[in-house]
């Protein structure tokens, strides 16, 4: 349990952040680019302007 | 007369975007005419005339009122209400709301203005409307959120189209930074005085600086480029998945980015490192959007040739990607060190207001007009004029202050050999002068293409023989 | 698992997760500064008396015109930490020296000089001949000429009520005897006197007379209270009665 004092540490802060941000840039990468038909389903609203013509 | 345009004017309410499209050309045309005289005055200080209403100082403030929420501002209510209507195919909430948001809005231009030239200031930059206008500001504003929300929730299809998320981010964040940043204890109507002080006001004041340009000139503007972009170019938007993950990125780190407006001012140090790695940050998502419209043009790269409208566009998106480039290097603290205080942060602010706000603008106001007015533009070859003029003039500005704020930035910083410094301030001021001169010409230029466009766009709209009730077109002349 | 298109078709949530966003930034960087002691550093002499205190009525009708005029957009009041600015400007400004400044007056732009320290660095001759007409003492100049300073006359007729305003937002100006003698204490028996509303126009008049900033007794113009205001800047804090790195810390 020990090595949960690093956290507490303030000047451990910035590599917490770049750790913290780096791991949700690549699951949002993962979720929006991982999944082919998850992917099919996100693109299906791109025709939405040309409904109106 | 077209039976079309009779049914979509049952349809969607499209007198109040007629409205606010012609007012955004004519404070174009005066926010622009202001910008090229207060140059001027910078290059050629007898413009004065010893004339407390015309000095530098009060009228600054006119030329980035008129142009920011004259121009910008009546664009983005024009194409957000165009927007939302055909996207959701529905009409807007409330035609009389959305009157009185135009009608509002453009009192408040014209008394912020009135403001300005008295002296009536709050001395914050982009912010010096007194609070009376403030209060107005935050009434229209909330009947806009109204409107806009009301509108979505009218929608036909479940879905909500991404145009709407730039445009609704920009509703809410304009509302939250207004509030804040005009908190303020009133002395008289004309008077008062800011709630924070010192330190504690100049952080509120560049949070509010800053994503005023991030949530009023960009979101709001990405926004317009998310419909007209595919429209103009007949082809849906490069990558829907792109757009999700870089609105959300891009909306998130704004906000942290302020500080870096005060690198090395008497601010905590952690709050200034902090937004400079956002502010680094940033460029991705920034450049995600770019990418994003310049690649809604993959495989059709040959309309660029014969449509100027779309050349508008895509030269735009350029813009915004060399300028999003630009402002993550500036703040870098030690960028910052040299290029604050100086001609680059204005020759920055320009590359993004000319090159993409306004570039955006004259393009999705020429895809517009002839559709609101069911006509087809009187000239195609003035607006291909108005291009080149708009872009050679953005690029004399914005090398002018390259050239004169890496100058300055020097020239305040050098030592002879004996370890004294160099130049007395008023040496560097006299090296100015032939920049200021030529960013003068350049605004010119600029100005030149825009009043072209005001006189295309005032003879397409009284050509048309659809003079829609109310008469705007005729009252225009 | 949270699936995006749910965000995408309900407005709710869309607008709930918009704000959600837009704020975590502000609320991480700005709001911790209203709390943490060090923001602003806390400067005193050894006997207990704050160097920098609150403008007087003349000086604060001063900044008020140098607001109305626009100053702030041509004149930053904000010396940054580099051996250059020093040269030039003085001390690198200290969160303290703008305390009182509502609002805050540190400028974006130098296309004259920084003014955070000008406070007698030049005579009030100078300073009203610069102001009436800057190419008479500085040819490169490009500041426009201010000849109406000198012929307005200043109206101090609400210098009250300004005071008593900046005094809700906790400028410590005084309306009562407890708050004149807690000036007394924290500024001096001087200040405290400048300090006090019910007196406020007396002491402006006062000034204006002993002071003579724009060289004529007679009158009260607006001139002499921007000359006032300006004589002031960056003048408060002796910085040679200060350690050095006294200010380190707080960085």
């Amino acid at each position: 349990m020990e090595w949960l004092m690093w956290f507490t540490k303030l000047e451990n802060t910035k590599p917490l952040g770049l750790l913290i941000f780096f791991i949700t840039f690549c699951a949002i990468l993962f979720y929006v680019f991982g999944d082919r038909k998850r992917g099919e389903r996100l693109e299906a609203h791109k025709n939405m302007p040309f409904q109106d013509d | 007369m077209a039976s079309v345009a009779i049914g979509s004017s049952e349809q969607y309410n499209y007198d109040v975007v007629r409205k606010f499209t012609i007012m955004a050309l004519i404070w174009g045309a005066v926010g622009m005419l202001v910008g090229v005289f207060i140059a001027s005055e910078l290059a050629w200080p007898f413009l004065n005339f010893d004339f407390p209403y015309i000095t530098f100082g009060r009228i600054r403030p006119v030329h980035t009122g008129a142009v920011i929420f004259g121009f910008g501002g009546s664009a983005l209510f024009a194409t957000s209400y165009y927007v939302v209507q055909r996207t959701c195919q529905a009409r807007l909430l409330s035609d009389g709301m959305a009157a009185f948001t135009f009608w509002g809005w453009q009192l408040i231009i014209v008394l912020a203005a009135l403001g300005d030239v008295l002296g009536y200031s709050q001395g914050r930059e982009y912010a010096e409307m007194e609070w009376p206008i403030d209060l107005l500001i935050a009434v229209v504003w909330v009947t806009y959120a109204i409107v806009y929300i009301g509108t979505i929730m009218k929608r036909k299809e479940p879905h909500i189209y991404v145009a709407n998320w730039f445009y609704l981010a920009f509703i809410l964040a304009v509302a939250l930074l207004h509030i804040f940043n005009n908190l303020a204890i009133p002395v008289s109507l004309t008077k008062s005085y800011p709630l924070f002080s010192g330190a504690q006001d100049a952080m509120v004041q560049w949070w509010y600086g800053h994503n005023a340009v991030g949530f009023f000139l960009t979101a709001a503007f990405l926004g317009m480029m998310y419909y007209f972009v595919p429209k103009q170019a007949g082809r849906p938007i490069y990558s829907y998945r792109l757009s999700i993950v870089h609105f959300w990125a891009l909306i998130f780190m704004y906000m942290w980015a302020g500080t870096h407006h005060l690198h090395w001012t008497a601010i905590p140090d952690w709050t200034s490192t902090l937004a400079a790695t956002f502010s680094i940050m940033l460029l991705m998502p920034s450049w995600g959007g770019m990418i994003n419209g310049i690649m809604t043009m993959s495989g059709a790269w040959d309309k660029l040739r014969t449509d100027p409208i779309l050349r508008f566009l895509i030269v735009a998106l350029s813009f915004y990607g060399m300028s999003t480039f630009e402002g993550p290097m500036m703040s870098l603290k030690d960028v910052n060190a040299l290029s604050h205080y100086t001609d680059w942060t204005v020759g920055h602010v320009h590359s993004g207001a000319l090159g993409f706000v306004a570039m955006i603008s004259f393009g999705t106001i020429y895809h517009l007009i002839p559709r609101l007015w069911d006509t087809r533009m009187f000239s195609t070859k003035l607006i291909t004029v108005h291009f080149w003029l708009a872009t050679i003039g953005t690029l004399m500005y914005i090398t002018a202050m390259w050239i004169s704020g890496i100058m300055q930035g020097l020239m305040w910083r050098a030592y002879d050999d004996f370890g004294n410094l160099q130049y007395s301030f008023a040496e560097s001021v006299a090296a100015m002068h032939p920049y200021y001169a030529m960013r003068a010409l350049g605004g010119a230029v600029f100005l030149t293409g825009m009043i072209l466009m005001l006189y295309n766009c005032f003879m397409t709209i009284s050509q048309s023989k659809n003079v829609p009730a109310g008469g705007l077109a005729t009252s225009a002349a | 698992m949270m699936d995006h298109s749910k965000i995408e078709k309900n407005l709710g949530l869309m607008l709930v997760m918009v704000l959600f966003a837009i704020s975590i930034g502000g609320l991480i960087e700005v709001v911790p500064l209203f709390f943490i002691q060090g923001t602003v550093e806390d400067v005193k002499t050894a006997e207990g008396i704050k160097m920098v205190r609150p403008y007087s009525p003349l000086e604060l009708r001063g900044r008020d015109i140098y607001i109305r005029e626009g100053c702030y957009l041509c004149h930053s009041q904000m010396i940054r930490p580099f051996r250059d600015e020093a040269m030039r400007y003085g001390h690198y400004s200290l969160a303290a020296e703008s305390q009182y400044d509502h609002p805050f007056q540190w400028g974006s732009k130098r296309t004259g000089p920084d003014l955070a320290r000008v406070g007698k660095k030049y005579s009030n001759e100078w300073q009203v001949q610069h102001l009436t007409a800057p190419r008479s003492m500085v040819p490169e100049s490009v500041m426009p000429n201010y000849p109406w300073l000198l012929a307005n006359d200043l109206d101090y007729s609400d210098v009250g009520d300004r005071m008593a305003a900046l005094r809700i937002t906790g400028v410590p100006y005084s309306t009562n005897k407890a708050e004149y003698d807690r000036n007394v204490k924290d500024f001096g028996a001087e200040v405290a006197k400048q300090l006090h509303i019910p007196d406020a126009q007396k002491s402006l008049i006062e000034q204006a007379q002993t002071g003579n900033y724009d060289g004529n007794a007679a009158n009260v113009s607006e001139m002499d209270a921007v000359v006032a205001y300006l004589q002031v800047l960056g003048t408060m804090v002796d910085f040679s009665k200060l350690d050095n790195d006294a200010f380190v810390k707080y960085r």
